[in-house]
């Protein structure tokens, strides 16, 4: 997608480039007639108007730099809270914990996980029962 | 609808916000001069060019909703229509005119 943006974004400003370059040039066509007396009427003046083609090519050159610059922007961000941490938690490079006590993937992990709210009194009940679990499956 | 109940309920993120909004002006920042050179190269006068900036606003803007936002503003911006649709409509103005003017007179003069 970026190669296409940037494929887009050349041919673009090639394509604009040639078109200012050439209505520059249909513009002094104007002066290298010999005298103001000569002027041509209106439609033909080199000045005034500018050939079809040259008008379409600077038409379309920038409807392509349009599609270039919109599809080279980076890309948008969901604005609910509820979206963008559940893109947060999906996407890979968010979880992977690279600093202690630093939350990754959860924007709220650093709140559920405080070890002063830890219950030790908890755990060890749960581990006991782990245990009274373990050796009765184990003798049955 | 918007009140102080429906944001504690779903909350907004504002990095998210302030992204998209420099995203957009950027692109529409970049645009303007774009037009502008057309506008200019093209010999265009009073009415019809700030017409011809307005035209290639409204199809950036139908760019961006189709490409960049998936189709849902309300997803990508708090207030679709008066930060999406019509805010940034007068952002790239004064670029517009700048190169404008510039490639007119190149052109033209």
């Amino acid at each position: 997608m970026a190669f296409a943006a940037s494929l887009l974004n050349i041919v673009g400003i090639v394509f604009l480039a040639h078109a200012v370059y050439s209505a520059y040039e249909h513009s002094l066509l104007a002066s290298a007639s010999q005298s103001p007396s000569l002027r041509l009427p209106n439609e033909s003046d080199p000045k005034l108007s500018l050939p079809i083609d040259i008008a379409l090519e600077t038409l379309f050159s920038v409807l392509l730099l349009c599609v270039g610059v919109v599809l080279s922007s980076p890309d948008l961000k969901p604005i609910q809270w509820s979206k963008w941490a559940g893109n947060l938690e999906r996407s890979k490079e968010a979880r992977i914990v690279d600093e202690a006590g630093v939350a990754a993937g959860n924007p709220y992990a650093q709140l559920e996980e405080r070890p002063g709210f830890w219950d030790p009194r908890g755990a060890k009940k749960a581990f006991g029962l782990w245990v009274t679990e373990g050796s009765k499956s184990g003798s049955s | 609808m918007l009140d102080e109940r429906q944001l504690a309920l779903k909350p907004i993120v504002g990095e998210s916000v302030g992204h998209n909004a420099r995203t957009v002006s950027n692109i529409r920042a970049l645009t303007a001069s774009l037009f502008g050179v057309a506008a200019g190269t093209l010999g265009l006068e009073s009415l019809p060019g700030f017409f011809f900036y307005f035209v290639g606003t409204a199809i950036v803007s139908l760019l961006v909703f189709s490409l960049k936002a998936n189709g849902d503003a309300s997803a990508y911006f708090f207030r679709p229509v008066g930060d999406f649709w019509i805010g940034d409509l007068f952002g790239g103005l004064m670029s517009f005119v700048l190169t404008w003017t510039l490639f007119y007179g190149l052109c033209k003069a």
